[in-house]
């Protein structure tokens, strides 16, 4: 015995230690039931899972995807990314914010287990302009944006940035409840030790960049968040893009280019920003390439008929005067009539068709990725029953959620991410 | 949640009692023939952190969000069945990425490999590859209940003691980074400020560097930390000492140690202008006594860090000689540390495989399973 011992200690001197932990571990499969596959992001694949405890809760897992050594997976060390999300969403408490249950560090991956949120924001605009083929109401809306607001409040009363908002992002549960999710683009901004573009060359989805951004601003700070905010905003009140513009991508020397489309969306409703309404815009990089592009009338009231005023503060070129969650949330809009509400459905609750759908799953198409008990897909119309059951959905339609096809691609909203 | 103590996981999961950190080390003692053995240690791997992010070129925040995590880790572990090396390195590198400066994972093994080889340290087999290190990362990440931010006294000292003087001591070392915003107090409700020069201000700074090497961050909040630092300062500065005195406060005998000294040189002509330090300190409204056993514990470690040297005497202490010295007031060198290391882990195996029960320990099974697999 003696000599095992000591043949092991030179060698790997963990291994003791190891062995207790993986005694002490308590696996993924044997705290959740995987009911099928959501969505696979930029980071890793996210499932729905039902806890197995008594409470029986929903659950999505978001698993991020193990680092491969040709076919094996392999220990490559923790992406910058996955550290980010899982130390913010550590600290972070508030009831606009998707919460974290806990992360279980198992075979080489890595699970956050968030609290399941039934659709997004995404979801409903399809919903409207696909389905009902009818504006969003107009107190849905105000709901939606100003529950959005309050989470973005939260955040950025921590000194977070959130700097990937945007619809798919942004959640909303069976109850109603807006939640801001994916934190895996999001930062600390109290006294960071480093300059906020350093750590990352290009942050925020193409279409939901603010201009300070697209002209090459290597000081931003919390309006990114709430331009994206106007983005959403203006994109539920006329179910599409505002700004859809064609992201120039980085050069073989990850130089970031200017990006003239998208620049040109934005003249093109907003006009060109001057240096009297924005005096900081001379001290960007991409000033000169600016100038050079052709002005346009403001035409934003075509765009978004009712809080006209409101949304114009959201998209004030110059971030330090472009209003910010606080402001926002004290502005006119919300005192009037609608009143935003505690469920954002409270009025399409008496016609449930008006609702959204539930989220679709499917079979994961890379089974692999789960451990396996959790791809039988047999089991999964039962489980539906009995979730139906627990949850005492009232919602209408369930077919889209039974559908078992392969291949539900999700959106294909570009990504603000390289690498 | 930057500004908010009260609500962070430090606060809600890191700070510990004393009676838990006895816990923690009890096993370890038993294989040590002095409990300063083990507080040695924690001096020696503190200093080993501090020197492997420098070799990084980690900055002075980053090493202390590392020697936090590798203080936690081993709140839950022990000394003598771990790789201390290997959870040095692997904190260094998730600290760096905690702190959103991320370095190469190939330059943390390579530094360490060369660092802890070094005939001074004389740890032989640190892993070469890749893999191990991340392994580690893994296993402390979530040993660390995945709690990565971490609060640190340097903030309430800069909040405290004067911006101009924060930007001196920016520049000097260069420790502090851009867009720098002190920011609201989590805590008290005084609104008193106090003007340090730069000296003392330094001197302030190293003090909480050097708590550091103790345990002194699992034990208390870190603005009550840079307190007890700030009130160190004073009192060791004699010319804000006789102002105390002046006022008829009660000041503890001036130990002042080699350590700090190299602070405290700095020191330029003390403030013309008569400052409050006992009004200062009182306006605070956190706990006096509090502040004072922090001082106190501080002025220990100085007392115990003496016995430390980094250079092997000429009688050499070092080397073969740990187990064999009943531990009373010996200078230790880091060689000396290993190797007791290195014995408190055999001693360990030994007791593993045969335990005084006779019972296997369980984890033998699992061991054996583990190597048959690995
Ligand atoms: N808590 C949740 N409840 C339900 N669905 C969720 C939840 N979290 C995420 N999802 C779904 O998974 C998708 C991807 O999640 P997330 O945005 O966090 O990951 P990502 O890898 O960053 O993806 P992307 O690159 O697409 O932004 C979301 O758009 C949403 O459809
Ligand atoms: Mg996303």
């Amino acid at each position: 015995m003696v000599d095992d011992w000591s043949q092991v200690i030179p060698h790997d001197v963990m291994r003791i230690y190891r062995a207790k932990r993986d005694e002490a571990h308590r696996s993924v499969t044997s705290k959740y039931t995987i009911l099928g596959f959501i969505s696979s992001g930029t980071y890793g694949r996210v499932y729905k899972a039902q806890s197995k405890d008594e409470e029986g809760k929903l659950h999505a897992i978001k698993k991020f995807k193990p680092d491969k050594d040709g076919d094996i997976a392999t220990y490559t060390g923790i992406s910058q990314s996955a550290i980010r999300e899982i130390a913010l969403n550590r600290e972070i408490s508030h009831k606009n914010i998707v919460a974290l249950k806990e992360v279980i560090l198992e075979d080489k991956s890595i699970y956050m287990v968030f609290e399941y949120a039934e659709h997004d924001f995404l979801q409903v605009i399809h919903h409207y302009s696909q389905t009902l083929r009818s504006h969003i109401p107009h107190d849905l809306l105000k709901s939606l944006i100003y529950q959005l607001l309050n989470g973005l409040l939260y955040l950025h009363d921590s000194h977070i940035l959130h700097r990937d908002l945007k619809p798919a992002n942004i959640l909303i549960t069976a109850t109603g409840i807006v939640k801001i999710g994916d934190l895996g683009l999001a930062r600390l901004t109290y006294q960071p030790l480093q300059p906020l573009f350093a750590g990352d060359k290009v942050v925020v989805t193409i279409w939901y960049r603010s201009p300070e951004l697209l002209m090459g601003s290597k000081h931003y700070h919390k309006a990114v968040d709430c331009w994206a905010v106007g983005c959403v905003m203006a994109e539920l009140a006329s179910l599409r893009p505002i700004f859809k513009g064609e992201e120039a991508k980085l050069d073989s020397k990850k130089n970031v280019p200017f990006q003239k489309d998208q620049l040109l969306k934005v003249i093109d409703v907003l006009g060109k920003p001057d240096e009297r309404s924005w005096p900081g815009m001379r001290n960007t990089p991409e000033y000169h390439n600016v100038k050079r592009l052709e002005d346009s009338p403001n035409r934003l009231d075509a765009w978004c008929k009712q809080p006209v005023n409101f949304l114009s503060k959201l998209f004030i070129f110059d971030p330090d005067k472009r209003m910010n969650a606080r402001e926002a949330l004290l502005h006119g809009w919300f005192q009037e009539d609608p009143k935003p509400t505690y469920n954002v459905f409270q009025q399409q609750l008496s016609s449930p068709a008006q609702l959204p759908p539930q989220r679709r799953i499917t079979q994961d198409e890379a089974p692999s990725m789960m451990p396996a008990q959790a791809t039988h897909a047999q089991h999964l119309p039962a489980q539906f029953t009995q979730q139906q059951h627990l949850q005492g959905q009232t919602h209408g339609s369930v077919t889209s959620f039974a559908s078992m096809s392969a291949g539900h691609g999700g959106h294909s909203r570009k990504k603000a991410r390289i690498g | 949640m930057a500004t908010d103590f009260w609500a962070s996981s430090h606060n809600k999961r890191w700070i510990v009692d004393r009676a838990t950190l006895k816990q923690a080390r009890a096993e370890d003692l038993q294989y040590v023939h002095s409990p300063d053995h083990i507080d040695l240690l924690n001096i020696y791997f503190a200093n080993l952190i501090g020197m492997l992010g420098k070799k990084l070129s980690l900055r002075q925040r980053v090493i202390a969000t590392a020697t936090v995590f590798f203080r936690r880790f081993y709140v839950k572990n022990l000394y003598c069945e771990t790789d201390p090396f290997i959870v040095i390195a692997a904190c260094c590198y998730v600290a760096a990425k905690a702190e959103e400066s991320p370095v190469h994972i190939k330059n943390v093994v390579s530094e360490s490999r060369l660092m802890f080889s070094q005939e001074g340290y004389g740890v032989k087999n640190f892993p070469s590859d890749n893999s191990k290190l991340a392994e580690m990362e893994f296993y402390l990440v979530s040993d660390l209940e995945c709690d990565l931010v971490v609060f640190h006294p340097y903030r309430t000292l800069l909040t405290l003691c004067g911006r101009e003087s924060a930007c001196a001591l920016d520049t000097e070392a260069g420790e502090v980074g851009v867009g720098i915003d002190s920011g609201p107090r989590y805590w008290g409700t005084g609104e008193g400020r106090l003007e340090l020069e730069e000296g003392p201000l330094q001197t302030a700074w190293f003090i909480i560097n050097d708590t550091y090497r103790s345990e002194i961050c699992l034990l208390y909040p870190p603005h009550m930390i840079a307190i007890a630092a700030i009130y160190l300062t004073l009192v060791l500065n004699d010319k804000t000492r006789e102002a105390i005195q002046a006022q008829g406060a009660p000041v503890p005998p001036p130990r002042r140690s080699s350590r700090t000294t190299s602070g405290s040189a700095h020191r330029k002509s003390a403030p013309a202008q008569q400052q409050d330090f006992v009004g200062f300190m009182a306006g605070l409204r956190v706990s006096l006594p509090t502040v004072a056993m922090i001082a106190q514990e501080i002025l220990s470690l100085y007392t115990l860090w003496g016995r430390y040297s980094d250079t092997p005497p000429e009688s050499g202490l070092g080397g073969n000689g740990a187990g064999e010295h009943s531990g009373g007031d010996d200078v230790v060198t880091p060689a000396f540390l290993t190797q007791l290391l290195l014995r408190m882990r055999e001693a360990r195996l030994a007791d593993l495989a045969h335990p005084a029960s006779g019972q296997p320990v369980a984890v033998n099974k699992r061991l054996e399973r583990t190597q048959a697999a690995g």
